[in-house]
Order: C-alpha cells, then sequence, then structure tokens
C-alpha cells in the first residue's frame, strides 16, 4: 500500500497531487496528436474527432469517413457520430452532458443524452456568411467568434436564442476566453478577447479595450470560478490576473521557446500550460513544477482540477485538498493525522493507540471530521477504508458524536466508488460529486444505458426511479425492432404500477423512429391529457388530440389543437369535427368573434344557427359605417329567419322596425336639422316634443304601436325637460291620464315648478287625504293644504299643520274653526313666518376668475341664465350679471355676492343683489335684496328675502344652482306711493 | 391560540409577498432601464402588491398600457407583461413588437412576461408574426391575489361573461391551476364540496391534475419534495366548496345593501379601489373647494380611494347593511371629538404629551378616514333616496320573497317607461326570470318589445346574449321541475320555492344593526350560495331558522347532523346544476396513516375554502365574513373566500349589454 503523499508534489506552498484513474485508455492505434479531444465537465465523456488541420495518411475506409467518437474516461467508446458535414468549428459540453457540434456555416447540432439524434439551430448573425472561427462552451452555454469578429452568444440550449454581443473592433484575435454570465457583474457572459497587443472584453452591451500593452497573447484561460485570468505572453510569460484587470497576481516565465499547445486552469489556484508530452504547473507566486513523463497528452480541465490523457492513462491533477493534506502530510501533527495513527496502532494492539488519543481527546470532533473529509478526497479504496476506521474508532470514543456526516460520506462512497469503476468510467471527485448531485448522475448513468446501476443508486440514495425506467423505455423503443405489439407489451408491462412514469417521452422518441402505431399505443398509457395533445398532432390524429385536449380542460390547448387542425383540413370537415364537440365551438366562436366573423357565418351556417346568424349580421349593421349597408345587413338578418317560418315573427318584425325607424329618423333629420338616427323609438318621440312637433311625435307612436302609457310617459318627461309649463298647464285640464296623475305633480315639482304642479294635486283623487296634504306642503301652500285637510275635517292634521306653518297666514277661517286652542310660549316672542317667494334655476359658466385682493380671494363666476318660479313672480334670468364671490381668508368660507338682473314674463326688469356665506353642507344661505320701479313688482322692494343655494348639475362649460327664495311674512298685496296713488288700483 | 393556527392555513401575505418577489425578480433580470407595457386590466392587479414606485426602483422607465398602442423607443429593454391566455392580447403584443421594430431606429431587446403561464397559442401567434425568436420569453404564475386575508381573487374581470355567454372555459382551468396550488402548499382537500355543472368539471380538474401532477413532478428535476410523498390530505384545510355562479344568478342581480356593495354599485370597486368625482370629497381633501364656488375647477378630477383593510374604519363599516353606516359614522366621529378634548384636557405633563404625540397619526389618519367615509356615504344616500332606487328596489325584494311577480310586471314596465338607466330594468326581469325560471312567452314579449322601444333595437343583441347566458328566458324551455315525469328536477331548473323554505331564503325580520342571520346583508334576503355553505357549516342554523323552536319545547337540536350535504341532499338535487361530493385521500395509504396518527390528538381548528366559480359579491363575503364569525366563535374554524373575481349585478348583465347603436 503505498502513501497517498507518495504521487504529491510542493508547489510554492500548496501541494499538488497526481492521481493515476484508468490505464490503457485509447487504444495503441489511435494517434492521439491528430485527434482534437474536448471533455464533458464533472468527468464526464470525451469526445474525439480528427483535426481538419493535420495531414494524415489514408489508413483504411474507416478512417477517412470521420467521425465524432465519445469515449468515457476510462476509454471506453459509448457512441459513434459518423461525420460528413461541413468542417467543425467547436465542439464542447454542457454540465447536462449535452454535446454541442458547431460548425462553419453556424450550425449548431446539439446531441443531448448521448444517445439520441441531434436536434440543432442556426447561430445567424451572418455566421453562413462569415464563417465560424471558433466557439468556447461553458456549462450552459457557448459563444461563438465568426469571421468577421462578432461574437454571437447562446445562453440556453432548451430555447436557444443566439444574440450578438457588442462586437470587437477588427483585427487578429490571436486567442479568446469566455467568462461564463453567472461570475460577471453584468450578470450576462463577458468575452475576453486579445486582439493586437490588448485585450477587449465584450458583453452585451459594449466592447471595452483594457488597455494593456504586453501582448500579443497567445492563450487565455479563465479559472474555473471567474475570478481569475490566466494570459500567455508572446515571451512566454505567463500572467495571473484578477478578471476585473485591476489586480495582477502573479508572473511565471517558462524559458521554452515554442509557445504551448494549451493553457488551462487547474482548480482555481494553478495554471497549467501543456505542450506536446510535458506539462507545468504554476501555482501563486510564480511557483511552478514539471510534469514530463508522458507520451502525447491531451488536456481536460475541470472544476477542481485537470485531467490528462494519454493513450495509456488517465489521470486527474489536483491541489491537494485541505482535509487530506492535514491528514497526510509528513510531519502533520493535526488532530485528523494523530487519530489516523492511532487507530493503525490500535490495529497493531499497540498500547500507544490510548496515548495518542489522550493527546487529541479535546479536539476528537475536529479529528473525526478530517477523518471522514480526507476519506472523501481518496480515490485508493484502502485508504478510503483506513480514514473511516480512524474516523469510527475516534468517533467510538468521543461521547457524543453526531453520525450523521458519518454516513453520508460512508454513502457517497459507495456510489463514488461504483461509478469510478473503469467499466462505467465516471471518476467523479467528491467535490465534482457535490455540485454535480446525486440526481444528475444517477440521469448520467442512465444516459449510458447502465440502467441496473443507475436503479441501484437510486434505491441506494432514495432517489425517484421513474426517469430511469422512461429512459430505458425510449432506448428500448429505438433499438428493438420486434414487432410493435410485442415491445408496446413488454414495455408497459415493466413500467405499469411505476409512479411518475412519462409515457408521453417514451411515445416521443417511437415517433421519432417513425413507428407511429406504436407512439399511438405507448401514447393511451399517459396519464396527462395535456402532453398526449402535441404529440398525437404530429401524429397526424388530430381527432384524438382534440379530444385529449378538451378532456384536459385547457382551453389553450384546445385552442392550439384547433388552430393546427384548420390549417390541415378543409372547413368542411373542421366543421364537422368540432360541430360534436361544444367545448371546441365554444372555443372556435370565442376567437372568432374578435377576428373572423367569416368563419362564424359559416360555422352557424353549417349549423343551421340561425337565430345566432341572423344576430352576427345585426351586429355588423351596427358595425356599419353607412345607413345603406347597415339596412342591407338588417334585410339579410331578417331574410335569414323569415325562411324557418313562424318561430321567430317577433325578432324578425323587431329588425324590420328598425329599419323603419332608421328611415323615419332620417326623415327628421332633413326636416328639422336635428340629429335623430341612433336614438330609440321612445327617445325619437321625447325628441319630437321637445322640438315642439306634437303631430310627428303621434305619427311616430301609431306607426310604432308604442302603448298610451309609454307615450304619456315619455311626453310628461319632454315636456318637464323643456319646462314647457304652460303645455303641461294644458295637460292638467285633462280629464284622464294612463298613468295616473301623481307622476304629474312629482316629475313637474321635481323640475321646480311647485306652481304648475300645484295644479295636479287636486286631479290625485286616488290618494289619501293625507298624501294630498302633503303634497301641497310640498308645493309650499300651506293654506290650500289646511283647506284639503278642513274639507275632510281632520283636526289632528290641522293642528299638525299649523305647527308647520307658525306665523304663516292660513286662511282665516281655519284658524277660527281649528285653532281655538291656540298656546304659545311666552318667554320668547313669536317668530314671524316666512312666506315663499320663488324658485330660481341660474345658470353660471365655468370660466371662473379668481384673483386675491385685500378681503380675501375674489371668485368671479358669470351668470349667463335662467328662471325664476313662483306664487307671485316668474321670469327668466338674464345674461348680464355674475357672482363677485370673496372667501374669508381666515375662515376660508366662500361667501356669495351677485348682481344680476331678472325679466319677468310680463315683461318688468328686476335687479337683485344677493350674498351670503356657505353652510357646512355646502348649500349658501342667502340674503336677497330686489330694485324695480315696476309697478306690479313694486313690494319687491320692500320686502326682507332669504334664501338656500344648492348645486343642482353641472357640465363641462356651465354648472346650475338652484335658489329657493322665502319672505319675511307681511302684508304687501298692494303699495301706496306718495302720491296717494295705490298699486293694484284698488 | 387555537385562532391563530387557523390564521396560518392560508396566509394571503406570503402569496403578497410571493408574488411581488417573483415581478421583481423578472424585472431584475432584464438589465438596466426599461419601458413596462402592461395589460390595462392588469395593472391594477399588479397595483395590489406593488408599487409604481418600486417598480421604478426596479428600472421601469415609463409603463404603457398595451391597449393605447403608443409604446415609443425611449429604452432599448421593452418589457411585456400580458395574460397569455386570451390570444387578442398576445396578436396585440406580436403587432407591437413589430411596429415598434420598424420604426425604431435602435435595435431593441424585448422581454414577454406571460401571466400566468405561456400558452402554446401564444407561440403560435407569436410564431405566425415572426417575432417569437426576437422576444425573451418568460411567466408570472400569478394566480390567487389576496384582496384581503380572507379573500383570495384571480380577478378575471370576464370570468362570469366568458363561462356563461361564451361557454369559455379558460377561467375553469385557471381556478383548478391556482386551486392546485394550494393544494401543493396545504395539501390535498380533504373533501371537496360543490353545486352547479361547472362545479363538477372544477373538481374533475382537480382530481385529474392531481393524478397528472404525480407525472409531472417527477418529470420535473427541480422538483424533489413531492415526489417521494405525493399529496396527501391536508390538516389546516377542512374542505373546499364550490359555488358555481350558475347556481345562484339571483343573488347578483339583486342589488347588494352592504356598504361595501353599494360602493361597489354605485360606483364600482376594483382591485380594492374605487375612483369617484373629487367634488364629492371637496370639502375633505380641501376645504376652499366649495361646491357654489369651484364646481368647474374640480369637476372633471376624479380621485382614487382605497378600499381595504389599510384604511382605519373601513374593516369596520364595509359588511355592515348600509342602513347602520350613517350611525356608525356618527358614533365614530363623537368618539373622536371626546377623545380630541380630552387630549386637549390631559396635555399637561410630558408623559401625556408624548403618549398624545404617540396617538397623533392614528388618531388624524382616522378622521381622514372618517371624512372621506362621511363623503362617500352621503354620496350614496343621494342614490338610495332616489325614486328610481326605491322603485327598484321594492320590486326586487317583492320578487325574492316569494309574492307573485306578475304583480311587479306595472311597476317594471313604469321603468321602462321612464327610461332609467337598462341595467336596473335588466337586472329586475332577469331577477325574475331567474327565480321563477323563465317568464311567461307573453310576458318576456311583451317586455322586450318595450325594451326595444325605450332603449333601442340594437339591444335585440343584448336581449339574445341574456337568453344564452339563461338569465333571460322563456319559461317553456325548461320544463324541469313543474314536469312531474322528469325526475332529476335539479338539472336544468331549480324549484325555489321549495328551497326557499328549506333553507329560508327569505327571513323577515332582518335586525340590521345587530343582525342575527346573514339575510341582513340584502335586508331580508338570504342568498343561496351562502345558504348552500350554510348547509355545510352552519347546518343547526338554517335548520333552527326553517323549524323555529317552539317556545317552551326543550331546546334539543333535532337537525341534521353529519358532514358534506348530508341532511340537505333532497334539497341540494331540487336546484339546478351537478352536485359534487368527493373525498380526496392521500395516494399513499401508509403515508396518509402516518399524517393521521400526527394529527390525532390536536385536531385544531380548520379552514373551508369556499371557491366562488364566476365571480362572488361584496355583499356574499360580507354574508360568509358573518358565518366566518360565528363558526370561528364556536370551534374557532375560518372560511377562506376565494374567487375568479368580483362581480356585481351591473357587471353580470352589463357584459350582455350591446352599447353600440345605429348609425355610428
Amino acid at each position: 500500500m503505498s502513501k497517498p503523499t507518495a504521487d504529491w508534489r510542493r508547489v510554492g506552498d500548496k501541494f499538488y497531487r497526481r492521481t493515476q484513474l484508468y490505464t490503457s485508455v485509447f487504444e495503441a492505434t489511435l494517434e492521439l496528436e491528430n485527434y482534437i479531444v474536448t471533455g464533458a465537465p464533472y468527468s464526464g465523456a470525451v469526445a474525439l474527432y480528427r483535426d481538419d488541420s493535420k495531414i494524415y495518411s489514408v489508413r483504411s475506409t474507416q478512417a477517412a469517413k470521420g467521425s465524432i467518437d465519445i469515449y468515457s474516461c476510462a476509454g471506453h467508446l459509448i457512441r459513434q457520430i459518423p461525420w460528413d458535414k461541413a468542417s467543425i468549428k467547436g465542439l464542447g459540453w454542457s454540465d447536462e452532458e449535452r454535446l454541442l457540434v458547431v460548425t462553419q456555416d453556424g450550425t449548431v447540432r446539439s446531441y443531448v443524452d448521448l444517445q439520441t439524434d441531434f436536434t440543432s439551430f442556426s447561430l445567424g448573425h451572418g455566421a453562413e456568411e462569415h464563417g465560424v472561427v471558433s466557439c468556447k462552451f461553458w456549462t450552459s452555454g457557448l459563444v461563438a467568434l465568426l469571421g468577421n469578429n462578432t461574437v454571437v452568444a447562446v445562453t440556453r440550449y432548451d430555447e436557444p436564442r443566439p444574440h450578438q454581443l457588442a462586437t470587437p473592433p477588427p483585427g487578429e484575435v490571436t486567442s479568446w476566453a469566455v467568462i461564463p454570465p453567472e461570475y460577471t457583474a453584468s450578470r450576462s457572459v463577458e468575452v475576453v478577447l486579445a486582439i493586437n497587443k490588448t485585450i477587449h472584453v465584450a458583453d452585451a452591451a459594449e466592447c471595452e479595450d483594457r488597455q494593456l500593452e504586453a501582448g500579443p497573447f497567445s492563450h487565455i484561460a479563465v479559472s474555473p470560478n471567474g475570478k481569475f485570468i490566466a494570459l500567455y505572453t508572446d515571451d512566454g510569460k505567463v500572467w495571473v490576473i484578477s478578471a476585473d484587470f485591476q489586480d495582477r497576481f502573479s508572473e511565471y516565465e517558462s524559458k521554452v521557446k515554442t509557445p504551448p499547445r494549451e493553457v488551462q486552469w487547474c482548480g482555481n489556484n494553478a495554471v497549467v500550460l501543456a505542450w506536446e508530452d510535458e506539462l507545468h504547473l504554476v501555482g501563486p507566486n510564480g511557483s511552478a513544477t514539471k510534469y514530463d513523463d508522458y507520451s502525447f497528452l491531451h488536456i481536460v480541465p475541470d472544476i477542481d482540477g485537470l485531467r490528462v490523457l494519454t493513450n495509456d492513462v488517465c489521470e486527474f491533477i489536483q491541489k491537494v485538498p485541505d482535509a487530506s493534506e492535514e491528514v497526510f502530510r509528513l510531519g502533520s501533527t493535526s488532530p485528523g493525522s494523530v487519530l489516523l495513527d492511532a487507530a493503525s496502532l490500535l490495529e497493531q494492539k499497540s498500547p500507544k493507540a490510548n496515548d495518542d488519543i489522550q493527546l487529541i481527546r479535546p479536539n476528537l470532533d475536529e479529528a473525526v471530521d478530517s477523518c471522514i473529509r480526507a476519506a472523501g478526497q481518496e480515490y485508493a479504496i484502502t485508504w478510503q477504508k483506513q480514514l473511516l476506521k480512524a474516523a469510527s474508532f475516534g468517533k467510538s470514543v468521543h461521547d457524543f458524536y453526531n453520525s450523521d456526516d458519518y454516513v453520508d460520506m460512508t454513502e457517497a462512497l459507495r456510489v463514488l466508488n461504483a461509478v469510478r469503476f473503469f467499466e462505467v468510467g465516471i471518476p467523479l471527485s467528491y467535490e465534482q460529486y457535490l455540485q454535480l448531485t446525486p440526481e444528475r448522475l444517477v440521469q448520467r448513468l442512465a444516459n449510458r444505458q447502465n440502467y441496473l446501476l443507475a436503479l441501484r443508486v437510486s434505491e441506494y440514495l432514495r432517489l425517484p426511479v421513474d426517469r430511469i425506467y422512461t429512459h430505458w423505455a425510449r432506448q428500448k423503443v429505438r433499438s428493438t425492432t420486434t414487432n410493435e405489439q410485442d415491445i408496446c407489451h413488454e414495455i408497459v408491462e415493466k413500467l405499469n404500477g411505476k409512479r411518475g412514469i412519462s409515457f408521453e417521452e417514451v411515445a416521443r422518441a417511437a415517433h421519432d423512429e417513425g413507428r407511429k402505431d406504436l407512439a399511438v399505443k405507448l401514447l393511451e398509457q399517459e396519464p396527462r391529457a395535456g402532453k398526449q395533445v402535441p404529440l398525437l398532432l404530429s401524429i397526424g390524429e388530430e381527432n384524438a388530440a382534440l379530444d385529449k385536449a378538451i378532456e384536459s380542460g385547457d382551453a389553450d390547448l384546445v385552442f392550439y389543437v384547433l388552430l393546427q387542425v384548420k390549417r390541415k383540413t378543409p372547413l368542411a370537415s373542421f366543421f364537422r369535427i368540432i360541430n360534436t364537440r361544444p367545448v371546441a365551438t365554444a372555443v372556435v366562436e370565442a376567437s372568432a368573434i374578435d377576428q373572423d366573423q367569416e368563419l362564424l357565418k359559416d360555422l352557424y351556417y353549417q349549423d343551421d344557427r340561425r337565430v345566432d346568424g341572423s344576430n352576427l349580421l345585426l351586429s355588423e349593421a351596427l358595425a356599419a359605417s353607412s345607413i345603406d349597408s347597415c339596412a342591407d345587413k338588417i334585410k339579410m338578418a331578417a331574410k335569414l329567419l323569415r325562411d324557418t317560418g313562424k318561430e321567430h315573427v317577433a325578432q324578425v318584425a323587431y329588425l324590420e322596425e328598425s329599419m323603419k325607424l332608421v328611415h323615419f329618423q332620417e326623415a327628421f333629420e332633413k326636416d328639422l336639422g336635428e340629429r335623430f338616427v341612433g336614438l330609440s323609438v321612445n327617445e325619437t318621440i321625447g325628441k319630437l316634443i321637445r322640438l315642439g312637433n306634437m303631430k310627428r311625435s303621434v305619427k311616430v307612436q301609431t306607426e310604432f304601436k308604442v302603448g298610451e302609457k309609454a307615450y304619456t310617459w315619455v311626453r310628461l318627461r319632454a315636456l318637464v325637460a323643456k319646462r314647457d309649463w304652460r303645455e303641461l298647464e294644458e295637460l292638467s285640464k285633462g280629464r284622464k291620464s294612463a298613468i295616473g296623475w301623481e307622476h304629474y305633480y312629482n316629475e313637474i315639482l321635481g323640475a321646480g315648478s311647485p306652481k304648475i304642479a300645484s295644479l295636479f294635486v287636486p286631479k290625485c283623487t286616488s290618494l289619501t287625504v293625507a298624501e294630498r296634504v302633503e303634497m301641497w306642503i310640498k308645493c309650499g301652500m300651506i293654506s290650500k293644504a289646511g283647506e284639503e285637510a278642513l274639507k275632510a275635517k281632520d283636526r289632528k292634521m290641522l293642528e299638525e299643520l299649523r305647527d308647520k306653518a307658525d306665523g304663516q297666514t292660513l286662511s282665516t277661517a281655519v284658524s277660527a274653526t281649528a285653532l281655538s286652542s291656540q298656546h304659545h310660549h311666552p318667554a320668547q316672542p313669536q317668530a314671524p313666518g316666512l312666506e315663499y317667494l320663488y324658485t330660481a334655476y341660474v345658470e353660471c359658466l365655468n370660466n371662473i376668475y379668481n384673483s386675491q385682493g385685500p378681503r380675501g380671494i375674489r371668485t368671479t363666476i358669470p351668470i349667463v341664465g335662467g328662471n325664476v318660479t313662483g306664487p307671485r313672480i316668474n321670469g327668466k334670468i338674464l345674461d348680464v350679471g355674475a357672482d363677485w364671490g370673496l372667501t374669508d381668508p381666515s375662515t376660508g368660507i366662500f361667501s356669495a355676492d351677485t348682481r344680476y338682473n331678472v325679466q319677468t314674463d310680463d315683461g318688468a326688469n328686476i335687479f337683485l343683489q344677493t350674498s351670503g356665506p356657505a353652510q357646512p353642507n355646502g348649500n349658501l344661505h342667502l340674503r336677497l335684496a330686489f330694485e324695480t320701479g315696476d309697478l306690479k313688482y313694486y313690494w319687491l322692494n320692500n320686502i326682507v328675502a332669504v334664501g338656500v343655494l344648492s348645486a343642482v348639475s353641472s357640465t363641462n362649460t356651465s354648472f346650475l344652482l338652484k335658489i329657493d327664495a322665502w319672505h319675511l311674512s307681511g302684508e304687501w298685496t298692494n303699495t301706496t306711493f306718495m302720491n296717494g296713488s295705490t298699486y293694484p288700483a284698488a | 391560540m387555537a385562532a391563530l393556527s387557523a390564521a396560518r392555513a392560508i396566509n394571503a401575505q406570503d402569496i403578497t409577498d410571493k408574488a411581488r418577489r417573483d415581478l421583481l425578480q423578472l424585472l431584475e433580470a432584464v438589465r438596466g432601464k426599461k419601458n413596462l407595457v402592461i395589460e390595462k386590466s392588469l395593472a391594477g392587479t399588479i397595483g395590489l402588491f406593488v408599487k409604481f414606485s418600486t417598480l421604478q426602483e426596479y428600472g421601469v422607465d415609463k409603463v404603457f398600457f398595451l391597449e393605447n398602442h403608443n409604446v415609443d423607443s425611449s429604452q432599448r429593454n421593452v418589457v411585456f407583461l400580458v395574460r397569455g391566455e386570451n390570444a387578442k392580447k398576445v396578436r396585440t403584443v406580436a403587432e407591437q413588437i413589430k411596429l415598434v421594430r420598424s420604426e425604431s431606429k435602435i435595435e431593441h431587446d424585448f422581454t414577454i412576461t406571460w401571466v400566468p403561464r405561456r400558452t402554446l397559442v401564444s407561440n403560435t401567434v407569436l410564431e405566425e408574426h415572426g417575432v417569437l425568436g426576437e422576444a425573451n420569453i418568460t411567466e408570472l404564475p400569478l394566480h390567487f391575489i389576496p384582496l384581503e386575508h380572507d379573500l383570495l381573487s384571480l380577478e378575471l374581470d370576464d370570468s362570469f361573461s366568458d363561462l356563461m355567454l361564451r361557454k369559455d372555459p379558460t377561467s375553469i382551468f385557471a381556478s383548478a391551476q391556482a386551486l392546485m396550488l394550494l393544494q401543493k402548499q396545504y395539501g390535498l382537500f380533504p373533501r371537496i364540496l360543490g353545486k352547479g355543472d361547472n362545479a363538477k368539471k372544477l373538481a374533475d380538474l382537480l382530481l385529474r391534475m392531481r393524478s397528472e401532477d404525480d407525472v409531472n413532478s417527477s418529470s420535473d428535476p427541480n422538483n424533489a419534495y413531492l415526489t417521494s410523498f405525493g399529496l396527501t390530505p391536508s390538516a389546516v384545510i377542512e374542505n373546499l366548496i364550490i359555488v358555481d355562479r350558475d347556481v345562484d344568478f339571483p343573488t347578483i342581480l339583486s342589488t347588494q345593501l352592504t356598504y361595501q356593495g353599494l360602493l361597489d354599485e354605485v360606483f364600482g370597486v376594483s382591485n380594492n379601489q374605487t375612483e369617484v368625482d373629487s367634488a364629492i370629497l371637496g370639502g375633505v381633501v380641501a376645504p376652499q373647494a366649495d361646491k357654489s364656488a369651484a364646481p368647474a375647477t374640480t369637476a372633471a378630477t376624479k380621485r382614487k380611494i382605497q378600499l381595504d383593510s389599510s384604511d382605519k374604519l373601513y374593516p369596520t363599516l364595509r359588511d355592515g347593511n348600509f342602513a347602520t353606516i350613517g350611525p356608525a359614522l356618527n358614533r365614530t366621529a363623537r368618539r373622536l371629538q371626546t377623545d380630541q378634548q380630552s387630549i386637549k384636557q390631559t396635555e399637561q405633563s410630558i408623559s401625556d404629551l408624548k403618549s398624545f404625540v404617540q396617538k397623533l397619526p392614528s388618531y388624524q389618519a382616522e378622521q381622514a378616514s372618517l371624512k372621506i367615509h362621511t363623503s362617500l356615504a352621503e354620496e350614496v344616500m343621494k342614490t338610495t333616496r332616489s325614486e328610481t332606487f326605491g322603485k327598484s328596489l321594492e320590486i326586487q325584494q317583492n320578487l325574492l320573497s316569494g309574492a307573485d311577480p306578475s304583480t311587479m310586471h306595472e311597476n317594471i314596465e313604469e321603468l321602462i317607461s321612464r327610461g332609467v338607466p337598462l341595467k336596473i330594468v335588466l337586472r329586475l326581469l332577469c331577477l325574475e326570470s331567474t327565480l321563477s325560471n323563465g317568464l311567461r312567452a307573453r310576458d318576456l314579449e311583451s317586455f322586450k318589445r318595450q325594451i326595444l322601444h325605450a332603449y333601442g333595437y340594437q339591444h335585440i343583441l343584448t336581449l339574445a346574449n341574456l337568453e344564452k347566458m339563461a338569465l333571460l328566458t322563456t319559461r317553456e324551455s325548461h320544463r324541469g321541475y313543474l314536469n312531474p315525469i322528469a325526475s332529476a328536477a335539479g338539472d336544468t331548473a331549480t324549484d325555489i320555492t321549495s328551497v326557499r323554505r328549506a333553507l329560508s331564503l327569505w327571513v323577515d325580520d332582518v335586525a340590521e344593526q345587530d343582525p342575527e342571520d346573514t339575510a341582513y346583508v340584502f335586508s331580508g334576503y338570504a342568498p343561496l350560495s351562502v345558504r348552500l355553505v350554510q348547509a355545510v357549516l352552519q347546518k343547526s342554523v338554517i335548520y333552527n331558522l326553517a323549524n323555529p323552536p317552539k317556545l317552551g319545547a326543550a331546546s334539543i337540536y333535532a337537525g341534521p347532523s353529519g358532514t358534506g350535504w348530508k341532511g340537505y341532499e333532497d334539497t341540494i338535487t331540487r336546484i339546478r346544476g351537478a352536485t359534487v361530493d368527493v373525498v380526496q385521500k392521500g395516494s399513499d395509504a401508509g403515508v396518509s396513516a402516518a399524517r393521521k396518527t400526527l394529527r390525532t390528538g390536536k385536531e385544531g381548528p380548520r379552514t373551508s375554502v369556499v371557491f366562488f366559480l364566476g365571480g362572488v359579491t361584496f355583499a356574499e363575503v360580507a354574508a360568509l365574513r358573518f358565518v366566518g364569525m360565528r363558526i370561528g366563535e364556536a370551534s374557532g374554524r375560518r372560511i377562506v373566500v376565494a374567487t375568479t373575481g368580483i362581480v356585481s349585478g351591473d357587471r353580470a348583465v352589463g357584459s350582455a349589454v350591446e352599447s353600440r347603436v345605429f348609425g355610428e
């Protein structure tokens, strides 16, 4: 048993070791010097192909054909890909062991799991034109350098999207390398290119010159952790600098005339220069060592070291892991080392074992840990055992020790030793195993068709096994040629009852092999409807695909299938397919409504869905740009329904009516110059009434058989909206109303004309006295209310009325009969009552001017119109006034201050001033003062009036205010002038 | 303690956090400044969990609405955030990419983030437009978004019309996916109950997805934790109750009478926000904005108001009947006033002052909230006091309480003649139709005619749509329960009379101030949907309502007991649509046995998830919160409401209304 330190070499203050993994790797006839060799990360497979640039003599027909050969690290041939295509410019691996072949024309072929056929994509960006010069790969992507110095990057392979990086300047690229995106500050891949004497770094956005003047550099290598860059200068020097070009760490001079064939990193802290049969290992601070006992060699860098391949051996060079160094280093006195000694002493039954244990007793934890860790780093099984024994011994002495690490390590080692076996040929280091993860290791085993081992490992590590079975089945489908029934049977039997088997993948493999029936058979086993669909589609089983899609409940999938089917099949059979499937029909309808109405029409026609078809035409009519085309569409819509006989007779009638209405409206527009088209029947009637065309409105009513009630309502609303009090007054003389009289009262009162509203109160004979009294009160006519109550001889109501009308003039008769028992509060004087004066609607414009003045903000609001309606005064507000309201700077309360004019219906001019502050509820309380010379309204000069102002509505340009006004009760029935005359004349 | 663990069952905050994280990560992945193009309806949803300022921190320069077609080329990076299940939107995205590409001078980097998933159709559409290779495509798995801690929504605005009008199953699938996600997190729903044909479809989908997921999870190398165990029944969730909107149209058609419900009816609430004319809040926001002086300066501006539990008062107000809101606001105002006075009086010592200062922010927030809600309530009051509202409410309540609908016809006709908004009329007619399985052909024809006359002939389409949605039909079209030979009465029609009796859908005396029953949300009508939930969770309550315990008799509860629909099977079959009752067991018997042993002994309070397929109204949410509170008091159990979206009568009917007119 050789000491583990036998292969160690000191480089600077670190040790490096060389582990022989396999011997007799390649056959001696294989001339490695003529091949380009590239290996997958994590001790994966190695791909070899003949270097085009090397001249070689034709030895046999086989060699002439050319191929890419994939070997395991132990030299076991896994696969041979015959190659007669364009010249290969890049050959690389991803970390899932996907082989990528980039040819000169920019085609990338990707071979996914060592077994299957390739998928390919093109790099684009001018690759075809300029040609690919070379390629660099990292674990999940690649960068290609094109003939015109363009760099194109691909960052993922499942959905490759080649994108061009910033273009470096022209000039020969002497060497280049990539920094994977996970290590760069920009999170995009960066490319380091040596052009002329300097280095350029290009990423997605920009290309920057790093201003190094020591070039040209013939080699560039980026360390596995992306932190360091090694540069090989023309004069035989190696520089190690940080990846951000800020620090320079070491320099080494090789003193060899010929430049090395390759410069690579060995782990993260040593650079290896490789010539044909010699290696220089350059450690930190320029320390170095040479290995020159090789025949022709190739190097394959890995994450924690470097593999060396020759015809004879496969070796792994790495920095001696800390744990191993601690335990094995000569003269080491670390606890781990002592524990190892103690264990071997124990084996020799030497009592000194106990002394050793006592020595490290306080550090026993540490000792056991380092033995366990060191065991993980050993390739020789004997040493693994030795170290684990020591650890076991150590933990048996320890009182409390958590054995998890120990158990995990033994498990890991068992797996590692199994896969390192030369027939498997995956010489994983422990570090690589951890990074690769057991799941992916199992996947790699399956890819190598080591199914049994894969299963064993999975079961041992308690990992899911479904992928292995699926892989097996796919391989089975590909490789066996026996009849389909048997294969299917065999596969189903084997896989039945296993959880999570994806039959879809198996079926896809069968489909790829062109075994359609087998694919369909296998697909039946797939539980996920969604997965079955795409494959069924590509097989050409559209109906089945559609059924499965519907089954999956995924409308997207259904729609997808329908799109595909529609593309492939004639319309008639497309409809046949969907009309037995309501979900499919619904999806087609829903999508067609937005984008393809013609399809919808055909569909309705095909299915004889006439109402839908007719409605669709109606919808088109609505969208039509001209009245004529609108009419045509409606005609067609009606026709469609008319053919069905009686069933849809009502709808046909509506459609015809709708056209008739449009014709009527067009005529009105011509006659009256107002817009009518677009209004409904009732709206048309209303508008006609508002425009004063009673006759025409009646004509519409009879033409369209609008019910009397509806017509009455429309007329009422129109007249009220028009404030056509005269016409309404006229209506109040009518004897009958289709809708009763109460609505008249309500609508008119709501529009602000109590006087007219009151005309309707006596007509509401169907209402109770109390309701009518209430109606009078709302009109402000307490005395009328009193009369009403008196008529009904309702004393209680009269008393209530009295309270309400406190101080107002109830007719004396009422007072006399009803209010015999009057009693007032003696202490307070009786408040004078208010008498209703009028309700005004004031229209103001929105052009408001604010200006800061000595007393606060003056707000000027134009008053441009309105009306006044009251028992003694009716008229309109002239467009001459304004509100010059003031906002009190100390309270923020706005007070109105207005001046405007009212012209009464009988021609008198009245000048008004109002003022008053805003109330918390938003209304304003107003003082009103009147000036007029008109005899009839002279009394206005002498009343004291107040009002409540509230906002009614607003538009973009104006707003409407309502002012209810009262004045203090008093005698104003006539006015006596100084010359003795009175008005009205007595 | 018990309530606490139940609260943990479905943690809304976690969902919000995850959504925010996912979105920001996607934005971060696009390096540098970027323009964000977002679907309008999605913008509101996104606003529920991330602020615009946060997006800016993550490099978003400008935000465009997809619908506006105005994306500019100011940034090299353009990120689209769009629902991938809508082919129309996908097409718009493709068109805009092409447009930007052709118009812009610089080369752009496009990223499309599909919500909630990338679809095959989106691939096909992008491919057809030749932009599939141009864009970097990602997914944002946005499913349930919490509107409140007990209310999860998919925020699918169109789910009601998609399901009812277009019969498009997309939202069923989306719901299933979202519910699957809940199951993955909290375990299988031990029991799935439901009513309605679509509910059945959803339940079937859930079962199917569960078996598919076995395969999916194992083919996904990143998903290790499910493969070894599969799903096992949840220990924190008791059941899932699916209410298909199809089963209960009357509830959405009725006018909601809770505060939140009325806000939705009057102003519309979406994504927890409502938009009102700032003049309404005029007096609140800026005191000088006097009504007479400056309506013009404020008339055009709208103001958004956040309506969620971040507000001081809103959570206590929103679920109350509107009749109680005025008094509640008054009480708060008085309390705040006395607080203020006591603060003024006691601010003598430094420590008093200190505590006063500490209280100040919350006090001010409360005062601001009080002002807002007073203004809102006043504005709502304007509507509720209107004659139209009163009239239509009277008709509605009569219909709901089971009065002969034909007595209401004259009133409805009057509303039509008066030209009240069409939706009000349609809601009443649909309410009658859905309550009595259609209108008599003669009546319906007459109403149709009046509607077409009053509102225009374009509404032929509206009426056809309503018929398609089964909202407004002739009685002949489904004979259903009227035909004694047809045994499966519940298939197409609901026997409302017997259901009203059995489930006490109408309660005569409702104490709005101190409600005893969920019927308070409609002042008398208890939503059928909520009664269905109560038939599962509160059997004794509805039993006692239907069979009031006699005075003097020993108050021994004699009603149905058991779980699921037990005791109400007969009533359930009288309601239209399929009935769902599935018990989900773990796939691996051993594991569930192990779970069971772990669970015994500490059978804690559990959560019921009530899922509304096709939307839920705020009134129903209020009623379910009421139920949840009651069962919470009794046993610590909890209800979480989940839905495809918030729906109201106007929105439901509105989706049928044809908005175009002739000649435009």
